[in-house]
């Protein structure tokens, strides 16, 4: 089957390497610069590309039976744009798969532009994940409401759809407002969460304790009762404005979702706050270690990390900020310099291996739960640092042990 | 009298036109507005129905003349020591110099830009480590009065990151209970600001707001993290416990009622970003360079407070309104009752002989549509002589159809008031009659920011200078309001030692019913 798939994010590369895969004549309109940090991309490419089933290219044959839209959200316009130029087109059996999170409403758009039936499938995948989530899919949701396009759609999906029946038909706007649901429910629950740790901490609970025991419901489920130092990449934050943006103005004002964007946001400073009242409200000219940078382990992606702002706080208030990250490269250098002032940026010292890192340091901060972090080697961190002070933003770690071992210990929630 | 030709000459003229009813000036000359007025950019001041003519113009800017204006003017903005009984400089114009500031008020200005850019960062730390989000500005008279005014005026024009701001300023800490209630000790900043540093109504609350304070913070250095202090004594400050990052100066040339130009302004800085703060000095100094150096025949300051003088002295009116036209000057006029007889309510020449004459008027105002339904009943019908200063700007909310409607209802309102106040109407009915022959400035500016706010106060500012000048006052001290403050001790000893002695029979009997009240309980 001949498909377009136009864009140039993680999702739209897994999707048109993907599609190859299982034998589809792919032209993904696009380029491939994103690849490199999501796991076995790049490799899924070249083979699609040398197989000559994936054809990267700017021109399309308008005619193609697929026209799947992975923009990202805010390149609504671009959809549209397509959408008009496929209204050139003639072949009565195409359809457009659009697996892009826009505004509401987008998609009536896109197909009065277009004039070809659309289908909305939105892509669930998580960011480290990406092919794995596409080739065996917890479910596939398809917002239509044409039977030819259902039936043409599942043709294309059925390779993925093998094991068990994981398709689960609805309205264009019940499936819109499925993914955006799906987000506002996970981040409410983190949010929760990270509101019980500091329940917990004034209690002196362990809200490790806590989850295991709420986590065992039934009813509630294990995943996503994390508490820590809160969610950041793009995706998570965006979805929630939006829905936000959708609730607000259909009936509610209680302001569920406004809570949890705010909790989150002082969420990320909280290893900031737990170190500032450590040293009684003065960290200036203190040695502040940071493990990790990325808002999530086994990728470069800084949008919205906490890291990001705790740097930017302990900078603020005239300490030295030391950082190790496995993947550090060029957007956090960007960041750096549209983020903070010379003399600041002075502060903040870069370092290439994780103990180099800690030399001289007043406190750790454990930020990102990289493979490399999970065992640290306490000896060389008594011998390095000037204050034995751990921060564990993820609660990695055997509390005791590292108390036992003469450090004080700051989790969250515990 | 003062002693000068021309106050002689103004006495006979004000003789002859006294009978004259306002309205038959506006009969007499159907072009009056032409001469008038006076404009400068931004500001046209109409003085058309004053009950003056070009003689008596002629005989004001004469008596200025006499009185040495120029002179005066000019020591003003040299810095000179005009404030001869604190022997200080009154130096307000330098605070506003942006062209030619003296550094070591660019020098404030830059930290004041550094705490502000740091609470709307939010990277100002409450002792939990949670960025300060509320400002509680703790001052009395010119420490509260300015920033109030300016504050509630520009609100609409406030900086994206601005905090909440919140006044405190009466003894009674009633004010201060009603802000505390709602806040959250480890996001709120108290701005404490006193001159002095020793104001027994600021330092008290200060205090009370310190021990809330040290119910939650775990430590004194965390407590003083919730402190910013704005005096001209860093002694003080120090001792108080401000931390020096904390500490913002300004200097005894300033003057209480004229500070809000200086680090007092920082509740205005957090409200409109130093931006904003910077235009409502460039409108400030854009007036100062006006008053400096226009002929007094086009000088907007000089022919107000000349005019004010004719009305009080010679026209024998008793008091003065203020009646902006536009809600967010709610604060205005009580701003104006301190700048205006805390500066010249005195009856003492420079030279320490007694006035023979009235110095300022009596002065109030509320925003005018309001007054309208209040006291304007006594302006249009009472037995007093009242001069008013109508403010009204150009612009409305939007240019949306109904904010077009209401700035039109607006304006007709505020021209309507003034003509009816001049013009008066017979009618057999003595209830419906109005006599009219009320005189009145109206002052039309082109929008209410930061830039023209600036202007218009600077414009009354040395209005009130004007008038201290050709009156023989120093405007700059307030002996007056010492002796309450002296007493107010004393009383409060005898209140601590339950002691009447020495007291005059009224005040030791109120105690003594204050003290039974208690007992009782």
């Amino acid at each position: 089957m001949k498909i377009n798939v136009f864009g140039n994010n993680i999702s739209a590369l897994v999707c048109a390497g993907c599609l190859a895969g299982t034998g589809n004549q792919v032209t993904l309109v696009g380029h491939r610069n994103n690849e490199r940090s999501e796991p076995g991309l790049t490799k899924l490419l070249d083979t699609q590309e040398d197989a000559e089933r994936l054809t990267i290219s700017k021109t399309f044959d308008i005619e193609a039976e697929y026209q799947i839209i992975s923009f990202d959200p805010e390149q609504c316009e671009e959809g549209k744009r397509i959408a008009k130029i496929l209204s050139k087109g003639n072949n009565p059996k195409r359809c457009i798969i659009i697996r892009s999170n826009f505004t509401m409403g987008s998609v009536k758009e896109i197909e009065r532009l277009s004039q070809i039936p659309c289908v909305i499938n939105p892509d669930f995948a998580s960011d480290g994940r990406a092919i794995q989530d596409f080739m065996r899919p917890d479910r596939i949701i398809i917002g239509s409401r044409n039977d030819e396009t259902l039936k043409q759609f599942k043709r294309l999906f059925a390779p993925f759809n093998r094991n068990r029946n994981v398709m689960i038909e609805m309205s264009p706007e019940s499936a819109e407002l499925t993914k955006y649901a799906t987000n506002a429910m996970l981040a409410t629950r983190i949010s929760l969460m990270n509101e019980l740790a500091l329940a917990a901490e004034s209690l002196g609970a362990d809200i490790e304790e806590v989850r295991q025991g709420i986590g065992s419901d039934n009813r509630i489920g294990a995943s996503y009762l994390y508490a820590g130092i809160g969610f950041g990449g793009t995706h998570f934050a965006k979805d929630l404005c939006r829905i936000h943006k959708i609730i607000n103005p259909s009936d509610s004002k209680e302001g569920l979702l406004e809570a949890v964007i705010r909790i989150n946001e002082q969420q990320k400073e909280a290893l900031f706050r737990k170190v500032w009242r450590h040293f009684d409200c003065h960290i200036e000219n203190k040695i502040i270690t940071l493990w990790g940078i990325s808002y999530k382990p086994n990728s470069n992606s800084i949008e919205g990390a906490p890291s990001l702002a705790l740097i930017k706080a302990f900078l603020n208030q005239g300490a030295t900020v030391q950082v190790f990250d496995p993947m550090l490269d060029a957007n956090f250098m960007i960041w750096m310099r549209e983020n903070l002032s010379l003399e600041q940026q002075k502060r903040l010292i870069l370092s290439g291996e994780m103990y180099d890192a800690t030399h001289n340091a007043d406190a750790l901060c454990v930020v990102t739960e990289w493979q490399p972090f999970l065992s640290p080697d306490l000896d060389k961190l008594k011998q390095n640092m000037n204050t034995l002070l751990i921060l564990d933003g993820r609660n990695l770690y055997d509390k005791q042990w590292i108390q036992e071992n003469q450090f004080t210990y700051y989790g969250i929630g515990r | 009298m003062i002693h000068t030709q021309a106050y002689a000459a103004l006495t006979s003229l004000s003789e002859s036109l006294k009978p004259i009813h306002l309205k038959t000036l506006f009969e007499n000359d159907s072009d009056r507005f032409t001469q008038c007025h006076l404009q400068m950019e931004g500001l046209l001041f109409d003085f058309s129905k004053q009950k003056v003519t070009q003689a008596v113009i002629d005989r004001l800017l004469e008596l200025a003349n006499e009185q040495q204006l120029k002179a005066w003017i000019e020591k003003l903005f040299n810095g000179n020591k005009i404030n001869h009984t604190e022997s200080r400089a009154a130096w307000h114009t330098a605070l506003r110099d942006i062209e030619n500031p003296r550094p070591e008020v660019a020098q404030q200005w830059h930290k004041m830009e550094s705490l502000v850019n740091r609470v709307h960062q939010k990277q100002l730390r409450g002792y939990s480590g949670k960025p300060i989000v509320n400002i509680v500005n703790i001052g009395v008279g010119g420490s509260d009065l300015g920033p109030l005014m300016m504050t509630h005026a520009l609100d609409k024009d406030k900086h994206p990151y601005a905090p909440d701001i919140h006044f405190v300023s009466t003894l009674d800490a009633r004010q201060l209970h009603k802000v505390l209630d709602r806040l959250d000790p480890a996001t709120t900043l108290f701005v404490v600001a006193s001159k002095s540093f020793t104001t027994i109504d600021t330092l008290s609350l200060a205090e009370t707001a310190k021990e809330w304070l040290q119910e939650y913070a775990p430590s004194h250095q965390a407590v003083m993290n919730h402190f910013i202090g704005i005096s001209t004594d860093a002694q003080k400050m120090s001792d108080w416990g401000i931390l020096p990052d904390y500490q913002l100066l300004f200097w005894d040339w300033v003057g209480g009622r004229f500070s809000l130009w200086s680090t007092i302004g920082f509740s205005i800085a957090l409200k409109l970003g130093m931006q904003g703060y910077n235009e409502m000095l460039t409108g400030a100094h854009a007036m100062d360079q006006h008053f400096k150096n226009t002929p007094f025949e086009q000088n907007i300051p000089v022919l107000l407070g000349l005019i004010g003088v004719w009305n009080t002295n010679f026209l024998k009116l008793s008091a003065q309104a203020i009646l902006p036209y536009d809600s967010r000057l709610k604060y205005f006029a009580s701003y104006l009752e301190q700048l205006e007889m805390e500066s010249n309510g005195k009856h003492t020449r420079r030279d320490g002989t007694p006035v023979t004459y009235r110095t300022c008027p009596i002065l109030w105002g509320e925003v005018g549509p309001n007054a309208q339904h209040a006291f304007y009943q006594l302006l249009h019908q009472g037995t007093e002589r009242v001069m008013s200063d109508f403010i009204l700007f150009k612009k409305g909310i939007s240019d949306s159809k109904r904010a077009i409607f209401h700035q039109n209802l607006n304006i007709a309102n505020c021209l309507a008031q003034s003509r009816a106040m001049m013009i008066g109407e017979d009618n057999q009915n003595l209830h419906k009659h109005y006599p009219g022959d009320q005189v009145s400035n109206t002052l039309l500016l082109e929008q209410l920011d930061a830039h023209h706010l600036g202007m218009l106060v600077a414009l009354y500012e040395h209005k009130v200078f004007v008038q201290s000048v050709i009156w023989e006052i120093n405007a700059f001290d307030q002996w007056g309001v010492e002796l309450g403050k002296k007493l107010a001790l004393d009383i409060l000893n005898h209140i601590e030692n339950q002691s009447t002695d020495h007291l005059d029979s009224s005040t030791a009997n109120i105690l003594k019913h204050i003290w039974e009240q208690r007992n009782e309980n």
